[in-house]
Order: C-alpha cells, then sequence, then structure tokens
C-alpha cells in the first residue's frame, strides 16, 4: 500500500503510522460521561470506506487525513489534518 | 571536579576509514562526510509562514522552499524539511542560530542543529544503485533533478535527502541523518557500496 502525502509525494507505507478513526470529536466539557465514554473507547469497525487519521512520521512529519477503503485498500483522498501544516494549503 | 574537554568531533569519528572499501579496481562511488557546518531549523509560526518566506529571502536572496527542494543562495542552502519548516546549511560560524534569530523574529522559531546530524554526500556511477537498495524514491534525473530534495525514511532512519549540483557530470546526492543513527546507516551504505567499490573520506567543503 503507499500513500500520496500532500506534501511529499508518492510514498511506501513504511513511512507513515496509523492513529485511526478521523471521525471522533472531542465532546464539549459538559457533555457529560456517556459522550466522553463514546468518544475515548467505543469505535465503528467499518467495513468500507473510512476517514483516518496517518502520521508521516518517517517523512516529514505531517499528520494526514486519508479516506481508504477497509476491504480494498483504496484510497480516494489524502489530505492534511487540521494543524500548522495543514493552514499552508490552499493559502 | 573533573575537568571536562568538550572535543567537537563528528559523529562518523569511529566508523569512517579514508581509503578504499570494498571491491577493487574501478571507484563506483565516493562517499563523503561533511564536518564543520551549521545546521538551524528554521519553523514557521502558525499562520506566519508567508512572513517566513520573505524573512528568508531578506536574508539570503532566495526565499524559501515551500515544496522539496534545496535552494542554493551564495553562502547557504535552504533545504525544505517538512511543510512550513526547512533547514539553513552553511559552513561551520557563517549562518549560526545566533545570527539568524533576530531577521526571523516573530515568524519562525529556530533550533540549532548542527551537532545533532551527520552529513553524508554520494556521488559517483553506482550512487543510484546503492540508494536502490536503501530507498524507494525514485532518483532518475527525469523526476528527481538537481535541488529535489526529499524528507524520507533509509533503513528505518529519517533523513533528509537532496540533489546538490552535479560533480564530474555525476549526481551528487546530500544526505543529513540523525548523528546517533550516522554510524548504523553509514555501514548499511558500505554494505551498499561495497560490491561497486568506494572511495571514502571527509571534508570541509560543502
Amino acid at each position: 500500500m503507499r500513500i500520496i502525502c500532500p506534501y511529499c509525494g508518492e510514498r511506501e507505507l513504511g513511512e507513515f503510522t496509523y492513529l485511526g478513526d478521523a471521525k471522533p470529536q472531542r465532546p464539549a466539557a459538559d457533555a457529560g460521561e456517556d459522550a466522553v465514554y463514546d468518544y475515548v473507547y467505543l469505535r465503528d469497525n467499518i467495513a468500507g470506506v473510512m476517514s483516518e487519521h496517518w502520521y508521516h512520521g518517517g517523512g516529514c512529519r505531517a499528520w494526514l487525513k486519508v479516506t481508504r477503503n477497509t476491504l480494498t485498500h483504496e484510497i480516494s483522498a489524502v489530505e492534511p489534518a487540521a494543524g500548522v501544516g495543514a493552514a499552508k494549503v490552499g493559502a | 571536579m573533573a575537568d571536562f574537554s568538550w572535543d567537537v568531533r563528528s559523529p562518523l569519528d569511529r566508523a569512517l576509514v579514508a581509503g578504499r572499501y570494498g571491491a577493487q579496481g574501478d571507484v563506483g562511488v565516493s562517499l563523503t562526510e561533511i564536518r564543520n557546518f551549521d545546521l538551524v531549523q528554521v519553523m514557521a509560526r502558525r499562520g506566519q509562514a508567508g512572513e517566513m518566506i520573505a524573512a528568508a529571502k531578506a536574508r539570503f536572496g532566495v526565499g524559501a522552499p515551500e515544496t522539496p527542494k534545496a535552494v542554493s543562495a551564495s553562502d547557504a542552502t535552504l533545504i525544505w524539511s517538512g511543510p512550513d519548516q526547512f533547514f539553513v546549511l552553511s559552513k561551520g560560524g557563517k549562518h549560526t542560530m545566533e545570527s539568524l534569530t533576530p531577521g526571523f523574529a516573530g515568524s519562525a522559531s529556530l533550533s540549532d542543529q548542527s551537532h545533532a546530524r551527520a552529513l553524508i554526500s554520494i556521488s559517483g556511477e553506482k550512487a543510484r544503485a546503492i540508494f536502490a537498495k536503501l530507498s524507494s524514491i525514485d532518483l532518475h534525473p527525469d523526476v528527481f533533478g538537481v535541488g529535489t530534495a526529499a524528507a524520507t525514511s533509509m533503513d528505518h532512519t529519517s533523513v533528509t535527502l537532496w540533489r546538490g549540483g552535479d560533480r564530474d557530470g555525476q549526481a551528487v546526492f546530500n544526505l543529513l541523518v540523525f548523528a546517533t543513527f550516522a554510524e548504523s546507516l553509514w555501514h548499511t551504505i558500505l554494505d551498499s557500496a561495497a560490491e561497486y567499490g568506494a572511495t571514502i573520506g571527509h571534508s570541509e567543503d560543502l
């Protein structure tokens, strides 16, 4: 599997580290225990297209948001994850 | 209390043995460690990338690279190292942390890497053949021309790679590697170079 880093271009999987689902959003401070439990522990086991965070630690050290089909490994989109590096893209 | 003597020594001081290595006969590749350089990492503060690039232009006469490139200034090389960040590489004492800091005040954070990296220059007819064993990056001149840079990994070690100006009609590849990983990667490079015959040395010429 290869990932096309928006900064570096196409690179082999070994340069990247997988974090996991990019969907969960940190709940508001007053959201309650159930919402925090859900955010920290509960993950969907998606068979199909999912949005994931990957870290290009063996390259430019940018966090990426990758849209990948877990059944076929087909990657349909890669974009910088929110953060310092992302501020640059399109600017 | 004991007196300490803080001699500056290359991370490859022990591993590098100048002379011939591997197959005898033709020299397939030249491995040269570059010593005594100043290396400063410049990273833009949030939203300040434009200001950082302008500050680099004011200082060096060329803008900082915004894509994986190495840009030559008169007495320094600016090497892309990731989004909104680059290295300033110069001869020892030329562009030091102290001398660079005022120009980037407000736009970027600086970090001195001079003694944190080893710099290895690889050239010769078989240079690409060696990298073919170490790296998955395509170094063919059609895609990796003079001045192209890459932040990548070799032998599970993060490196900054760029192609410098040609020497004797041959491509020159420069490699910055973390000081503590330099010896390990050096031995891997030697293993890769052995079958082609290498000439090994060190230099202070950037």
